[in-house]
């Protein structure tokens, strides 16, 4: 399969050694001991050094480890879609706009509740692909309008300008927030066809699993919610779970639903505990736990099988950002009063 | 009390209309009391059942916002509650338990579906709106604290005025009026004992000198009997 000219090797080469830098598990084991100062002291001896230096002047506890864990995560996405070329930068890219997600999220609704600028910029993880001389300029504007307008040479103009008019009707930002989703996971698998092998091929089936899930979740959320919407509105195309039609259907009964997901070849053996248990329980947020327990173990095997390749690159990506939601749920975790094995059992995902 | 009070007829009547009027006023007040302390009691046991719903409410918002703060990040969570739209809204409106103005609170837009929750469903997780739902069930439990306890706080306040009432005929206003009713008529009995006492010595008096006088007449008719013959001679 032809990757184009891309530059895996180079790439990976760099991988490896921001690899190497990740926590390991005994790391995790320290800092579930700790409080938040003593959090902030030991990143302060590691990797994120120079982000918890440069922000102690403004943020102190949880939010400083937050805002450092955020800023550190965007420095090196950004190293990432600086390195690599081609077909290799097309690929990350895609994956890493969930950023650009976030951050256009943050600013329409920064611009919504009329937050300063300077605070939105705080919350902002620029680590997506959209440039910053563009997230500038969007932090700058007064209304929703003008933010889309920003946004034209973007792929999230179109779905925003079309959701327009309904947030102008409704006056909520649901359809905006629903159009920027949608057009992220559209896009993920948007001309990569279905490789059979190959390092896409395994890409590929990250992605599935991925709009899969989201789509599971979704399902859920609306089958227990119980509020009159419509289920196609919240459906993503490209995932081998569910057809629009059977997502629409399965939505109205939730045991039915339950039994697909088990029945799914792909997916019922490892979501089997948590799909018991969700039968019985009343949360969906087991569930949603071992869906992310999934995806990491495919993340897992993503790095192994193909080292050399787009494959092992989103792999990283994955284990840092497991990274920064491990930290970040530790320190938080310590901050609300939660005990260790609370922590261990219910947050972190080793 | 009872040195100021004339011991007259007139004054014993209008005390004796005061204590009628006290008496029926006692009779009206406790039973208003006993009426409002079991109004009462039954909003207690409401006030306990909100305020223990209250307590569980406020414990499962905070463990979930905790859990979806730790999870989601501070950042996700704040940002998910930056796109609502519509705010809860709050009336109120009184209702009459026993003379006693209580509030009704009515709430709207506190429960909210999915849909209109303002954050996109794509991109956020159960996290969010668990905390959310949680939230939204503590702000339910704090209206209707609000209303119960506001209840129960203005009746435990009637409860104490009508208490004061009633203690007051029963061990002030009662007792002055049985007090100066009795005493007026002691004085009047008094007054009456006097007057007999008085009439019957007038009487004695006027018997004493009527005796003297029917003996005087009698002696002069005796001397002037004896003077006759001496006369004639």
């Amino acid at each position: 399969m032809s990757i184009g000219a891309s530059n895996p090797e180079y790439v990976n080469a760099r991988v490896r050694a921001r690899r190497a830098a990740l926590f390991a598990d005994e790391d995790y084991r320290k800092l579930i001991r700790m409080g938040p100062s003593g959090i902030a002291r030991f990143m302060e001896e590691t990797e994120y050094e120079r982000e918890i230096n440069a922000l102690g002047a403004r943020f102190s506890g949880v939010d400083l480890i937050e805002y450092a864990l955020n800023r550190n995560l965007a420095k090196h996405f950004h190293d990432l879609l600086d390195w690599s070329e081609g077909r290799l930068y097309d690929l990350i890219a895609r994956y890493l706009r969930k950023f650009d997600v976030w951050n256009v999220k943050t600013i329409i609704r920064g611009i919504y509740t009329e937050t300063s600028s300077d605070e939105v910029q705080n919350d902002l993880i620029r680590a997506g692909e959209i440039d910053d001389s563009t997230i500038d300029r969007l932090l700058e504007v007064d209304t929703i309008e003008d933010a889309i307008e920003t946004l034209n040479a973007t792929m999230f103009y179109e779905p925003l300008l079309e959701a327009f008019d309904t947030y102008e009707q409704t006056g909520a930002l649901v359809p905006l927030e629903n159009a920027l989703d949608r057009a992220f996971y559209e896009n993920l698998l948007a001309d990569l066809g279905r490789p059979q092998e190959g390092p896409e091929a395994l890409y590929v089936e990250f992605l599935e699993a991925e709009i899969d899930f989201r789509n599971a979740r979704n399902a859920l959320r609306l089958a227990r919610t119980g509020a009159d919407l419509d289920p196609a509105a919240y459906y993503i195309d490209g995932g081998v779970l569910f057809t629009e039609s059977e997502l629409s259907r399965l939505v109205t009964d939730y045991d039915e639903l339950v039994s697909h997901i088990a029945d799914s070849r792909r997916y019922g053996d490892t979501l089997s505990s948590a799909l018991t248990q969700l039968r019985e329980a009343e949360s969906l947020i087991q569930f949603e736990h071992a869906l992310e327990a999934a995806l990491l173990e495919y993340a897992d095997t993503l790095s192994s099988s193909y080292p050399v390749s787009v494959s092992a690159v989103l792999s990283y990506i994955l284990a840092k950002e497991r990274e920064v939601e491990n930290i970040r749920a530790i320190a938080r975790g310590r901050e609300v009063g939660l005990s260790e094995s609370e922590i261990e059992d219910e947050l972190v995902i080793l | 009390m009872a040195k100021d009070v004339k011991p007259t007829r007139k004054e014993l009547m209008q005390i004796e209309d005061r204590i009628d009027l006290s008496e029926r006023g006692h009779g009206t007040l406790e039973k208003k009391r006993d009426g409002l302390i079991m109004e009462f009691m039954d909003i207690l046991d409401q006030a306990q059942d909100v305020r223990g719903e209250l307590s569980e409410d406020y414990e499962r918002a905070q463990k979930t916002i905790n859990m979806a703060r730790a999870m989601e990040g501070d950042v996700a969570v704040r940002g998910a509650a930056a796109a609502l739209q519509e705010h809860p809204e709050i009336t109120t409106e009184s209702k009459n338990i026993m003379g006693v103005v209580v509030p009704q609170i009515e709430s709207s837009k506190v429960t909210k579906s999915l849909d209109q929750r303002g954050y996109g469903i794509m991109g956020t997780s159960a996290r969010i709106d668990e905390a959310a739902e949680a939230y939204e069930d503590l702000l339910q439990s704090i209206i209707l604290a609000a209303e119960v306890e506001t209840a129960m706080k203005k009746m435990l306040r009637e409860i104490e005025t009508t208490k004061r009432r009633v203690n007051a005929l029963e061990f002030k206003l009662l007792p002055e009026l049985y007090e100066n009713k009795e005493f007026i008529e002691q004085k009047l009995e008094e007054q009456e004992r006097e007057e007999i006492f008085r009439l019957k010595k007038i009487k004695e008096k006027k018997e004493a000198e009527e005796e003297a006088e029917k003996a005087e007449a009698e002696a002069e008719a005796e001397a002037a009997a004896v003077e006759e013959p001496v006369a004639s001679d």
